[in-house]
């Protein structure tokens, strides 16, 4: 595999799990649009618990999710009181005020970033994707998905059921937001250098595309939708500066015909049924 | 098995529920009888800890705490509200596996489920498609198996015919009619005061808030009561 398509390949993978990161959010109806903030934390401290510390690098990812994920927790409290637009704002304010964070913070080198992290090969960034991947998969296979699902559908009416729809939606953004953790120290891992501007506003809505454009109600959604959003800037290449322009257009075409995205939940119902109750 | 004592509720300044008692006894059908607005809705979702209340209700002889409604299908207390609350997006087959969230015992949860499309079995037919494509009259089918299979000891049923067809309303009450044969406990609020009475053992009559009526179902029936409660007799 050339450079280039490594480098491609690697992309994927961390925009695939930016991509689940909001998924597993948005599964319970919650829209997050700061989910970069949850990467840079997971970048910077992957990156200062292996530079600083020497921390293995895959342990230092662990403890970044771990992390990230205690602070998408955290953040899911106050987020209980918010549905909408409002809580999409008010994510975007956390995402805002960690990059302004990490813009101040001197020991993790304020405005002129963090380096010292030595490369890592495109193969271990997809264990690590293709594994949580699987494991999103599998958690779509389970009664929890079912009760995100119900939550999204009618918090009330989930409510009534008996759910314990506060334990449901907090879990969700705390393992969202792991997952952003894992990815932002791929994501230092892969580019060798990071700082406060790669984990923007912009950074965020990419994540939330992912998965609008590939497909919102299954895992594999956010793949197809990483993988598109990666190359489709590559392949349109030879439309020059107009090449931003057609990629916009599509985008709207796909959202014009496909509003839950390319590919959704009923095309993989017949692999997913649960066995009917009776005999 | 049920009581109520001196419940209630405020929208702002508005005194919507003032004051009411009531008691259900096990194995009864009791129906909340009133015209729309009277605050029957209102005091069943403070019953059931949807809304905050004065006054208190008691469950199986233990004080029930307010603003705990997911704590009470598990206490056994289960309510169909009123527009059905099903879950739209997911099948007919994943709201049933919901009903029955507060089981563990897995494999019996299968049989009921089983059950319950023999029972029901438009809800087989339907099984795979989401429930917000049935009609009214199934998606209160649905809602009902849905609240049995959680098997629930007093299950609340909030005003079940509402926006169906005459024939759908009919199908409603003999469900409701063959829950008695269970020996379920079963609170019915309705505004279709001469169809509840036909299934209740006792009804309460509300109006503008207060209990201004109470009794045996049949005597109801008769009385002068709901006449005044839904037309606005002399006060």
């Amino acid at each position: 595999m050339s450079t280039y398509a490594a480098g491609l390949s690697a992309d994927i993978g961390i925009a695939l799990l930016g991509g689940l990161s909001v998924y597993v959010i948005l599964a319970t109806g919650q829209l997050s649009l700061g989910n970069a903030a949850f990467m840079a934390v997971g970048a910077y401290l992957a990156s200062a618990l292996t530079v600083y510390a020497g921390l293995p690098l895959t342990a230092a990812l662990m403890l970044a999710g771990l992390a990230s994920g205690f602070l998408g927790v955290l953040v899911g409290f106050p987020a209980l009181r918010l549905r909408g637009i409002y809580l999409a704002m008010a994510t975007l304010g956390f995402g805002e005020m960690t990059r302004s964070f990490f813009l101040d913070f001197a020991p993790a080198g304020g405005a002129g970033g963090f380096r010292g992290m030595g490369p890592v090969s495109t193969a271990y960034i997809w264990a690590w994707s293709a594994s949580l991947l699987v494991g999103v998969v599998l958690l779509e296979r389970s009664r929890l998905w079912l009760e995100f699902r119900a939550v999204n559908d009618d918090e009330r009416a989930a409510d009534l059921i008996g759910l314990n729809t506060t334990a449901i939606k907090v879990g969700a953004f705390g393992l969202g937001a792991a997952i952003a953790g894992v990815a932002g120290g791929l994501f230092a891992y892969h580019q060798l250098y990071i700082e406060p501007g790669m984990f923007g506003f912009d950074r965020s809505i990419e994540m939330v595309l992912y998965v609008v454009l590939g497909g919102s109600t299954v895992a594999v959604g956010p793949l197809l939708g990483a993988t598109l959003l990666v190359l489709l800037p590559e392949f349109l290449r030879f439309l020059a500066d107009w090449r931003l322009a057609a990629f916009g257009a599509l985008l709207i075409l796909v959202l014009l015909f496909r509003r839950q995205g390319i590919i959704d939940r009923g095309m993989f119902r017949g692999l997913s049924r649960r066995k009917w109750a009776t005999p | 098995m049920l009581e109520v004592k001196g419940l209630s509720v405020h929208y702002g300044p508005i005194h919507a529920v003032k004051g009411i008692d009531l008691r259900i006894d096990r194995g009864e059908i009791v129906a909340l009888l009133g015209a729309n607005g009277a605050g029957k809705t209102t005091a069943l979702k403070a019953i059931v800890g949807l809304l905050p209340y004065a006054g208190e209700v008691w469950y199986e002889s233990r004080r029930l705490p307010q603003g705990a409604a997911e704590k009470m299908a598990r206490r056994g207390l289960v309510l169909v509200p009123e527009g059905r609350g099903i879950l739209s997006r997911m099948s007919v087959e994943e709201n049933l596996w919901m009903g029955a969230y507060v089981r563990r015992d897995r494999s019996a949860v299968v049989r009921d489920i089983a059950g319950m499309i023999e029972r029901f079995p438009i809800l087989r037919e339907r099984r795979n498609a989401p429930a917000g494509l049935l009609s009214g009259g199934e998606q209160q089918m649905l809602a009902i198996a849905r609240a049995l299979l959680a098997r629930p000891r007093l299950l609340v049923l909030d005003e079940p015919s509402l926006g169906l067809a005459p024939l759908m309303v009919e199908r409603v009450f003999e469900i409701v009619s063959d829950l008695r044969r269970t020996g379920l406990t079963v609170l019915l609020v309705e505004q279709k005061a001469r169809q509840a009475l036909s299934v209740a053992d006792r009804a309460y009559v509300i109006e503008l808030g207060r209990v201004s009526a109470a009794g045996p179902a049949a005597e109801l029936a008769h009385g002068s009561a709901l006449a005044d409660a839904f037309l606005g007799g002399e006060r």
